[in-house]
């Protein structure tokens, strides 16, 4: 298997709508591929004791999140036949509506894709070191719990 | 040594970052921040030397990097 070095998943603030679509577009020239998978995690304007969350800061410890992530990039290579994966986290400010995670899997034949992508998705949001404070119309903040 | 919070840690802290001299283990560190953070005892969290994730006592060196980590909460 090729060696694979770990990648950056971070940037800074939401992932745009424009980046997901270019994203996309760089694969039509991967012919192999048959089935793309895509996760896109939102911000969502939960209500809190009748205050509204009106984004999601994030940090994270990078540089375990970023190991972390390349051993789970490598496992899920190994276990599914994928072509493509491509993982993005924000950092920062992200408002409601927002996106905050972008999980992409391609593969020969759907099943790889979409099996992987759902493992990517379960596995980033329990063993990633990566912290949301859930920001309220009041200014005030609560620390998000993943359920 | 450096000892690094993260999420809500940060508060309970008050710090990101702290620095402290010399050799000591898990234990001894753990229950001098407790000393000195009350709240941080209460606080749910891992502990990770040099990003790797530990459970039981081990002896910590002045290289070491311990880092305090509340529950996840990414994506």
């Amino acid at each position: 298997m090729k060696e694979r070095t770990p990648k950056n998943i971070f940037i800074q603030g939401a992932i745009s709508s424009a980046f997901i679509a270019d994203s996309i577009q760089k694969h039509s020239t991967k012919t192999d591929i048959g089935g793309h998978s895509i996760f896109l995690g939102q911000v969502r304007a939960d209500e809190i004791e009748g205050k509204k969350v009106v984004a999601i800061e994030y940090t994270a410890y990078e540089e375990m999140a970023l190991q972390k992530m390349h051993e789970i990039r490598e496992a899920v290579f190994a276990e599914y036949p994928l072509t493509c994966m491509h993982v993005y986290h924000s950092l920062g400010k992200v408002a409601a509506g927002e996106i905050c995670l972008f999980v992409f899997t391609s593969s020969a034949h759907r099943k790889a894709a979409t099996e992987a992508c759902n493992v990517l998705v379960e596995r980033i949001k329990a063993e990633l070191p990566v912290w949301g404070a859930e920001i309220l119309e009041d200014e005030t903040h609560q620390w998000k719990v993943n359920q | 040594m450096k000892i690094l919070f993260f999420g809500q840690l940060v508060e309970v802290v008050g710090a990101k970052e702290l620095s402290i001299e010399g050799g000591t283990d898990i234990h001894a560190l753990t229950s001098s921040l407790h000393q000195l953070f009350p709240l941080l005892a209460q606080a749910k969290y891992v502990i990770a030397v040099d990003q790797e994730i530990i459970s039981d006592n081990r002896n910590l060196q002045e290289h070491n990097i311990v880092a305090f980590m509340p529950p996840f909460s990414g994506g």
